[in-house]
């Protein structure tokens, strides 16, 4: 195929193609930008809990109307467990402080040297009995769970020597390798702040995920540590697993039944983790489908560029085309002088598509943190647009060859 | 004349409709992804409180430990401690100042297997409602001496009057919460600030959306130790005492604090006094990290805060580089619906036609295709703001178009029009009229 | 009417200068219908468009109806084509989207006349070429005969002093042809100047003068050309 006729062709009039390759260019740079947040979106809003089964997995926070004394508040705890592992359709229910993605939780820095100038890392702290680990599903990695002698129960409103802390915990995996690079972390020390009076705590166990009430971007989110902690605490939640299936209507039992056995009126919110999930991530959802939806559009709209400005080279030529099919052309020759056209154009648009794809994929990193856009991103993005210019252009072509040759001895 | 060209215009866009749909669409596809995020941009940095903003101020107190801390960086937390916010409330200055924090009860029903009602609100003082111009439907504020006597008394969102009491009128009810019997002395017409200003780190809906159902007064919800339901932040090197009382005497940050100054000259007077504070209590073995002590007026603090998400940002900048796109594939159109008519141009200039009216003739039909996108991009901007509205609870109460908004998506669609439309119409005009005379 | 004397145009490109007109002389009068004829490149056109003030000279004098035109812009050129001539052209040059009445409406839009002037002269000039009762038809529903009627109607709206006419019966069958002529012998019995370019050497004839231009000059003016209907060999050989 002879290129040269077509690039001097091309550059004699320039200005529909060189609007065809900024369109290429613009639609290039938003393409794969657009298109690596969606994925980064999505990709973070489909990372493990940890909790191994959330559609059975529900969570119900109680609030007092009138604050109880601690024991009070510790014995309606009791009883709201019998109560609600009694309840057909509950395989398993215990207290804690916070559920992964609830977004309403509790976290502290800790450290593994009580002579550290800075904390070393942050994490979100679950105050755990034994078998919280069994109720959300959580997979022991290493060492085991807490037993009920490892349980520190402390009145909140009364004053405790200094120290007065539970003395074992057990780490997210995340967590523990943050902590102790390179080794296990079982048996080694952690301390919640720094400073002499922080207390200290043996890591007895590590499970294998735990994401932070939060599920904060990146490791940060999986940064969890469980700790044997007894309080009556503002909002009292017990988490409780359902048999497979059951769900629905253990909340709907659950919720009857304490209910019923309210001694003193008190708020009873239930929430699944399902909910908890597309409440924590509906923000990431809308944008990324926004930007799908943009992404789909920038297709849309260069591919029907693509096809107007064909048309209106064609509908230019028409006589230089039936001249050519007169003087011997077949029509995929014409369709192919079309197409390398627009593979030209395409190119020198996708060129300085790239260059601006990473311009503006640098502004986004410093403007809006997010991360640099890996190569292939670039690699797919400029094959797309290449595909899509040659599809935009066949139509056209196919019927600008289909001009009979006749054309060319007819003088309007 | 003009009205003959835009007549022209809607005759010739008549006459190839599918070429005209197209650049119609295009214009408002791009337009409507602008104004939809551009609206959401708008609201969301919008003032919330202009004619006042700039005298109503924030004070930020840094009590952070001297440990960790790298000076010239901002505070841990954007909340003052209890001992911060109350001697800022009695030292008295500014016109008017108020104390904030979140306190969610319960409202208790008459037995005790009802369903209880939860009500969440803030915790405020008597000077809050007129310093946010807070609109009363019925009754008024408490009075300074309820708030120095501790008075069980609250003041009801419209909602929340609503949903309690019904048609009837609320004015002197009893509600019983937090086990005491407080007093109905006044119900909020619909009051719903955009960004909500006054509690921008709320326990109910956050910055943009939510609403709050009651309002008591400070001194009282300390006084029945109600606790804090936002978000509060602990040192772990001070752990509170024990008990509320240890808590309130805590270096812990929950509180929200602002002033009202009588005229924003009066605000470099009230910095100083703040700056004389912050020394007498380093004096007094507080505030280890010795930073300045900051004031911030509405606008400012909006933009401290981050009210404004990077998302909203990101959205915003991906739907202009879309509008220029959209742009450059209108101007293509244009050039490919302007060229074909070469041989018109030929002979409206052979005809008596200068130069100027070709221009004003191709510059007026690429309006009337601008007017169009506008008015097909405004639709389309409603369902998307409709669409987002739904998806994405804290967007609803921005997700709203206004005047300004609807004035701007057509000047945005006729700007990106004309724009479109000035290469094409240049390179018409251009056509000289002898060449095009001879054959069509 | 309108008077050359010594015109020159060159065309340029980079390698060659084309020399359309030189030392071209002509002096048309009120009130008469010239013919021009010509070979094909002969410059017949181009002094067609010059005259028409559709495109400059290069040198020369050229004064339309006592306005010298020398060095004038575009804007003041534009004026003055659409005050005082009228164009007919070979292909009609009708607007497509537009119906006849909005065809013929065009000049006297630039004019600047008022709505109810426009809509006098627009029927008048319908009624004159005798297609005021499809005044709302569009120029691809009418024959090419009719189309070139709709095209002289639009030129007369403006009561142009001097009609340029380009080959007006070139595209059309003789009886047509011969209709459209009778049109414009019609006009310039009621005071209109013509000018007309045509290969046709049986129209030309009818005029009654012919300018004949050969290489951008003035090669031949034959006064009275009637008279010669049957010696008319003359100019048909002039005209290979």
């Amino acid at each position: 195929m002879e290129i040269r006729p077509i690039l001097s062709a091309l550059l004699r009039s320039k200005t529909a193609p060189l609007l065809v390759a900024i369109q290429v260019a613009l639609t290039l740079a938003g393409l794969v930008n657009a298109l690596y947040i969606v994925d980064l979106r999505l990709a973070a809003s489909a990372r493990a809990s940890g909790v191994a089964d959330e559609a059975s997995v529900f969570h119900i926070t109680t609030s007092p109307v009138t604050k109880p004394s601690h024991e009070q508040a510790m014995a309606q705890r009791q009883r709201d467990l019998e109560v609600l592992r009694a309840l057909p359709g509950v395989a398993a229910a215990s207290w804690t402080n916070q559920m992964p993605v609830a977004r309403s939780g509790t976290t502290s820095s800790y450290s593994i040297d009580r002579k550290q100038q800075r904390p070393s890392l942050l994490m979100g702290t679950y105050f755990a009995p034994p078998g919280l680990i069994d109720t959300l599903g959580l997979r022991l990695v290493e060492g085991r769970d807490f037993q009920p002698g490892d349980v520190l129960e402390i009145d909140e409103s009364k004053d405790h020597p200094d120290g007065t802390f539970p003395t074992t915990a057990i780490l997210s995996r995340r967590a523990a390798e943050a902590l102790y690079p390179g080794t296990s972390a079982l048996g080694k020390p952690v301390y919640l702040g720094t400073g002499a009076s922080a207390p200290e705590m043996r890591v007895i166990g590590v499970v294998e995920t735990l994401q932070t009430p939060f599920a904060q971007a990146g490791a940060e989110g999986e940064h969890s540590i469980l700790i044997p902690l007894s309080v009556a605490g503002q909002y009292p939640r017990i988490a409780v697993r359902a048999d497979r299936g059951q769900r629905d209507r253990a909340m709907a039992d659950a919720e009857a039944a304490l209910r019923k056995m309210s001694l003193a009126p008190r708020v009873v919110i239930l929430r699944s983790t399902e909910q908890d999930r597309t409440g924590r991530y509906r923000n990431e959802r809308t944008l990324a489908w926004m930007l799908v939806a943009v992404s789909g559009l920038l297709l849309l709209v260069t591919g029907s560029g693509i096809v107007g400005m064909t048309m209106l080279r064609i509908s230019q030529r028409r006589k230089q085309i039936g001249v050519r099919r007169a003087l011997g052309a077949r029509r995929i020759d014409i369709v192919r002088h079309f197409v390398v056209e627009n593979v030209l154009v395409s190119t020198a648009g996708i060129a300085f598509g790239l260059v601006l794809g990473l311009v503006l994929n640098r502004l986004l990193v410093t403007h809006l943190q997010l991360s640099p856009l890996p190569p292939y991103y670039l690699v797919g993005g400029a094959l797309a647009l290449w595909a899509l210019g040659i599809l935009a252009v066949s139509g056209p072509a196919w019927r600008a060859a289909g001009i009979p040759p006749a054309t060319a001895t007819r003088s309007v | 004349m003009l009205r003959y060209y835009l007549l022209l215009g809607v005759r010739n866009l008549v006459r190839s409709p599918l070429l005209t749909g197209l650049m119609v669409l295009t214009l408002a596809v791009g337009v409507a992804a602008s104004i939809s995020t551009l609206t959401i941009l708008h609201v969301m940095s919008g003032d919330p409180i202009p004619h006042k903003s700039d005298r109503l101020l924030v004070p930020l107190v840094d009590n952070g430990p001297v440990r960790n801390y790298v000076p010239g960086t901002q505070p841990d937390d954007r909340q003052l401690s209890y001992r911060d916010a109350a001697n800022l409330r009695r030292s008295g200055q500014g016109m008017r100042r108020t104390a904030i924090y979140d306190v969610a009860g319960a409202i208790e029903p008459e037995r005790p297997d009802l369903p209880v009602d939860q009500a969440a609100g803030l915790a405020v003082d008597a000077d809050f409602f007129a310093m946010f111009e807070v609109p009363f439907l019925r009754g008024a504020p408490w009075t300074a001496a309820e708030d120095a006597s501790r008075a069980r008394v609250v003041v009801l969102g419209k909602s929340r009057a609503e949903k309690t009491f019904g048609a009837q009128d609320a004015l002197g009810k009893t509600l019983r919460m937090f086990g005491q019997d407080f007093r109905v002395v006044g119900v909020l017409d619909t009051w719903r600030p955009v960004p909500r200003y006054p509690r921008l780190q709320n326990g109910s809906g956050g910055a943009l959306a939510g609403e709050d159902g009651i309002y008591i007064p400070f001194a009282t919800a300390t006084d029945l130790e109600i606790p804090n339901t936002a978000s509060t932040s602990c040192d772990q090197d001070a752990a509170p005492k024990a008990g509320y009382a240890g808590f309130l005497d805590s270096e812990c940050t929950w509180i929200q604090f602002w002033f009202e100054i009588a005229s924003s000259s009066d605000r470099a007077a009230l910095h100083q006094h703040l700056t004389r504070y912050a020394a007498e209590q380093r004096r007094l073995g507080r505030l280890p990290r010795d930073a300045p002590v900051q004031l911030f007026d509405v606008m400012e603090w909006l933009r401290y805060m981050n009210v404004v998400s990077n998302d909203a940002r990101l959205a915003t900048w991906l739907a202009f580089g879309f509008l220029v796109l959209c742009l450059v594939n209108t101007t293509g159109l244009l050039l490919a619906k302007f060229s074909s008519r070469a041989p018109e141009v030929g002979v409206r200039r052979a005809l008596g036609a200068t130069r100027g009216a070709i221009i004003r003739q191709f510059l007026a039909e690429a309006a009337v295709v601008g007017l169009a996108g506008g008015l097909v991009g405004l639709l389309l901007s409603l369902g998307a703001l409709a669409l987002i509205a739904q998806q994405a609870r804290q967007l609803s109460m921005v997700a709203r178009m206004d005047w300004v908004m609807l004035g701007t998506t057509f000047l945005i669609a006729l700007a990106t029009s004309l724009l479109a439309g000035l290469l094409p119409t240049w390179r018409a005009a251009q056509v000289t009229p002898a060449l095009q005379l001879k054959s069509q | 009417m309108l008077r050359m004397h010594n015109l020159s145009k060159v065309y340029r490109t980079q390698m060659i200068e084309t020399h359309a007109l030189r030392g071209f002389d002509i002096d048309v009068r009120e009130g008469e219908f010239v013919t021009v004829t010509g070979p094909s490149g002969s410059g017949k056109t181009t002094f067609l468009n010059i005259a028409g003030l559709l495109e400059t000279f290069d040198g020369g004098e050229f004064t339309l109806d006592g306005v010298d035109v020398r060095g004038m812009r575009d804007a003041a050129r534009s004026r003055l084509r659409n005050e005082k001539l009228g164009f007919i052209f070979q292909g009609f040059n009708l607007i497509p989207d537009l119906d006849l009445f909005d065809n013929v409406d065009v000049p006297l839009r630039y004019r600047g006349f008022g709505a109810a002037e426009r809509r006098e002269r627009i029927e008048a000039a319908l009624a004159d070429v005798g297609l005021a009762s499809r005044k709302r038809h569009y120029p691809a529903e009418l024959s090419g005969g009719q189309q070139q009627r709709v095209a002289i109607a639009r030129a007369l709206a403006g009561s142009p002093r001097l009609l340029l006419a380009d080959e007006p019966t070139g595209n059309l069958d003789s009886q047509m042809a011969r209709s459209v002529m009778e049109l414009l012998e019609d006009i310039n019995a009621r005071g209109t100047t013509i000018l007309m370019v045509t290969h046709d050497p049986e129209l030309a004839i009818r005029a009654q003068r012919n300018v004949h231009i050969v290489d951008g000059q003035v090669s031949d003016v034959l006064r009275h050309p009637a008279s010669l209907v049957e010696g008319g060999g003359r100019t048909a050989t002039s005209l290979q």
